[in-house]
């Protein structure tokens, strides 16, 4: 396991090195394809998705938002990772690189690191995980994301809305203006909702800030008491 | 004690409103009682600089007793692009501290604005 982290870290770390975004020449502007780079702040903090309620919960899903505790079994008190569409929506900053095979984006945060895949479908009985199995392509100025193969450990947002392992989220993430990007989201996950919901982070650029270490086990105060 | 406590609801509003990243916390705010606005004066006893949370410790006068009190603040990426240093604070400054106390009593402070001793201000609103 840990060759295999030290092996997984090397690799991110040769990839950047290697690419064009740490040359300071970014992979979109050797292509044609839009450029996103840069760090990003969300504009409003949506610690809700459904801020009003009306969440539209399957039964499975309303039993286990009732289990949900935000004081004592939300995941991040264990600084374990917000998963997807979370990570997109906490409100510290995250910088995206773009190199030829991939978007990567690194957040200062619990969960550091996300990677989308350019050129490649979504891999055959792909374990579950934190962040799930995330594939993109650009449809004009978006870059569509789609995103499968969760565990069912995170939740969707900070009141606990809940999800299956059938989670499906696809993102259209679009440069709206030079200092302004958009984050569409919809979640599909028939084990927990009725039906689909989308919601939408919009995030300011930030030419001045750069990523800081994030050690969220230093000095966690919090004891996580889920699963 | 009771000098040092000050619970100020109309002001409440004004740090609900001003609720952004530095005070984030990677845990929610329910623990705290949002509505009312604390103020705390007391001596710095110790200044955590340490995500996911910056803490100072503050000894504070009560009518019997000094009272030990933790104040929590956000991470220290979000501080120091509100203007926080890791020596922002030292053991032996004598600081005001506004925030909103925890909701089970605990003399537990979650920190929306500090005041030095010659009056200068720190939120931890990141512009």
């Amino acid at each position: 396991m840990r060759n295999r982290l030290i092996f997984s870290a090397a690799a991110v770390a040769a990839m950047l090195a290697l690419s064009p975004a740490a040359r300071g020449q970014n992979a979109a502007q050797q292509t044609s394809v839009p450029d996103i780079s840069g760090v990003w702040q969300v504009t409003k903090y949506q610690p809700k998705l459904f801020p009003n309620g009306g969440a539209p919960l399957a039964p499975w899903g309303e039993a286990k938002l009732k289990e949900a505790n935000p004081e004592t079994n939300d995941p991040n008190l264990g600084c374990l990772p917000e998963g997807i569409p979370r990570f997109m929506f906490v409100p510290v900053p995250m910088e995206i690189f773009q190199v030829l095979t991939r978007v990567v984006i690194i957040r200062e945060g619990v969960q550091a690191l996300r990677q989308i895949y350019l050129n490649r479908q979504h891999l055959k009985d792909l374990d579950p995980t934190y962040s799930g199995d995330s594939i993109g392509k650009w449809e004009g100025d978006t870059l569509v994301v789609d995103t499968i193969g969760f565990n069912d450990k995170t939740w969707l947002d900070a009141s606990g809305l809940p999800h299956s392992e059938a989670l499906h989220v696809v993102e259209r993430i679009r440069r709206v203006d030079h200092d302004t990007l958009v984050d569409d989201v919809r979640v599909e996950d028939p084990m927990a909702y009725t039906k689909p919901f989308t919601a939408q982070q919009v995030y300011k650029l930030k030419p001045s800030w750069e990523i800081q270490e994030y050690v969220c086990t230093e000095n966690n105060k919090y004891t996580y008491q889920g699963k | 004690m009771r000098n040092h406590l000050l619970v100020f609801p109309a002001t409440a509003v004004l740090l609900l409103l001003s609720f952004a990243g530095a005070t984030y916390a990677h845990h929610a705010n329910a623990s705290f009682d949002m509505t009312n606005s604390a103020t705390v004066k007391g001596t710095v006893t110790g200044f955590d600089w340490t995500n996911p949370h910056a803490y100072i410790y503050l000894d504070v006068k009560g009518k019997d007793a000094v009272e030990k009190w933790s104040v929590e603040m956000g991470s220290i990426g979000m501080l120091a692009r509100a203007g926080w240093r890791r020596d922002t604070v030292k053991p032996g400054d004598e600081i005001t501290v506004i925030g909103n106390r925890a909701k089970d009593g605990k003399t537990f402070l979650r920190l929306s604005k500090l005041v030095f001793s010659n009056g200068q201000e720190l939120t931890t609103t990141v512009q």
